[in-house]
């Protein structure tokens, strides 16, 4: 059975689409919810539990979305800088190893 | 005539004339209550609790942690307890049959009678109205952090609660509220409870409720409203703030989502037990209280975490539905489907592997990113009184902040007695 992923939606305002286009990146968004873009990045059981732990103010919305939600706005901008530094959204562990 | 609420019991406010409470209050000794048991106070004297007078006794508590009802039969699920230690026992020298004044914020509020004095297994309560004792659950904390001793007592009001800007519109006790629905000449009205600021999901279950309480009626003229009823009480860092939750949900009355025909925004005072499927049954007697005929109940009510399936609370009405005079409309979950490119209804579309949910928690998400949401997830007028109500009221921010929990306006003030 595949293993479980759970998303945090990095939402994606002006400031964070200058910085995309500037690493020619604007292309990596999705597009959800009619018209927002948003960088989708994966977390595995073990990563979600750790990211709930080291940041008490995120939660697990597992009635709706089973998404991983309210990070500290700093902390999803490290995410996005790292997404920028490898030009990926495959970057969990990594971000992960500096907690 | 009268007005009746649950239980067939008519509706009557316990609040005292001033010249009588100054009176009354002379020589008894004060004590002085904390938010949530004032905000009890005030929903025991204005009728919101109907048949309940005053907190509870010990044979109630009993009967309503065993049997889900109170002794003299009526179904009520949570019990109202009013705690005190063994030291403010002695240092009041508090004494069935005596009566004390509740102050608070050091002013009188209400005069408790005091009937009985107990104790109650805690763990035991928790089980019965929770189906857990496990104190991360947000209830059982509640019930834990009570002190060991429980006073059973009618309570009066010796004076009306000063209800602060912005609030002051939206506090509509239960005669009042019935009054304002006969002038609107509604004949169903719908209760939509909530602590969030409406997204377009929850816009779509007023209406999707509105439609479905409408039903046979005659539609030459309105005769079904929405009634908002927010809850406030407690409030958790990274909620919204109450003045947001509030101003939003009027403000879509105001931009025209909905209109006076058929949508109004008040307010509860009460701190959430998260009890799941015994809260869904709270509110259906408190909403009966205010006049409503039906209420929506969607997935998992009122629930937290796991600890309750997503339709419990529809399985445990329906085991009490005839004793109660309101009509549960249930509410499935409103998303965007891109296909469509509209809110739907998980019901309706069957785009399944296109659809795309989103709740409360993703839209404070997206927020907090800075993100403005398109109009179709979040209506624009909402989003800005969002914002301007957290320039306002919040300190800069719409969600809860240390500094909010210390600096907000008070919903009410109790102001000294003339």
């Amino acid at each position: 059975m595949a293993e479980e992923k759970y998303p945090i939606n990095i939402w994606i305002n002006e400031e964070r689409y200058a910085k995309l286009q500037k690493a020619g990146l604007a292309e990596l968004p999705e597009e959800m919810l009619a018209g927002l873009k948003v960088l989708r990045v994966y977390a595995n059981d073990a990563q979600k539990d750790k990211i709930l732990k080291t940041f008490p103010t995120a939660k697990f919305d597992s009635a709706t979305t089973k998404s991983i939600e309210l990070l500290p706005k700093d902390v999803k901008d490290k995410i996005f800088d790292k997404i920028v530094e490898k030009q990926s959204v495959d970057i969990m562990a990594d971000f992960l190893k500096a907690y | 005539m009268a007005e009746i609420g649950h239980g067939g019991k008519a509706i009557v406010e316990r609040i005292m004339e001033p010249k009588e409470a100054a009176e009354k209050i002379k020589g008894l000794t004060q004590i002085p209550i904390r938010s949530q048991i004032a905000n009890e106070v005030i929903g025991l004297t204005y009728g919101y609790f109907t048949p309940i007078e005053g907190f509870m006794n010990r044979a109630d508590v009993d009967s309503v942690c065993k049997n889900m009802r109170l002794s003299n039969g009526v179904v009520w699920s949570i019990p109202l307890l009013f705690d005190v230690s063994d030291e403010e026992i002695s240092k009041y020298n508090l004494k069935v049959g005596n009566s004390v004044v509740l102050t608070y914020g050091g002013n009188p509020m209400a005069i408790l009678e005091i009937e009985e004095i107990f104790d109650y297994d805690k763990k035991a309560m928790c089980q019965a109205v929770f189906g857990t004792d496990e104190a991360k659950h947000p209830g059982c904390a509640r019930v834990y952090e009570c002190k060991d001793k429980f006073i059973g007592g009618k309570v009066t009001l010796v004076q009306r609660p000063k209800i602060n800007a912005p609030y002051d519109p939206y506090f509509i006790p239960p005669l009042e509220m019935r009054k304002r629905f006969k002038e609107k000449g509604w004949a169903r009205i719908v209760a939509h409870q909530t602590r969030n600021v409406p997204h377009t999901g929850h816009e779509w279950l007023m209406k999707g409720a509105w439609l479905q309480a409408y039903a046979e009626l005659p539609i030459e003229k309105p005769l079904v409203g929405v009634l908002v009823n927010a809850i406030i009480g407690e409030k958790r860092k990274g909620d919204y703030i109450d003045e947001a939750i509030i101003l939003t949900h009027d403000e879509l009355r105001k931009a025209g989502y909905f209109g006076d025909h058929n949508h109004l925004t008040s307010l509860t005072f009460w701190d959430m037990r998260y009890a799941g499927p015994k809260e869904a049954i709270f509110h259906a007697a408190l909403r009966t209280n205010l006049g409503l005929t039906h209420h929506m109940y969607g997935r998992d009510h009122a629930g937290v975490g796991t600890y309750y399936g997503a339709y419990d609370a529809h399985h445990l009405l329906a085991t009490v539905q005839d004793e109660l005079n309101i009509t549960p409309v249930y509410s499935m979950n409103w998303l965007y489907c891109p296909h469509c490119g509209e809110i739907t209804s998980e019901g309706i579309c069957d785009h399944k592997k296109e659809w795309q949910k989103f709740s409360g928690t993703v839209m404070r998400s997206i927020v907090l990113d800075g993100v403005k949401p398109p109009r179709l997830i979040y209506r624009p007028e909402v989003f800005d009184v969002m914002i301007e109500s957290g320039e306002k009221y919040g300190f800069g921010s719409p969600f809860v902040t240390d500094n909010y929990l210390e600096k907000r306006i008070p919903v009410f003030e109790i102001p000294p007695l003339k």
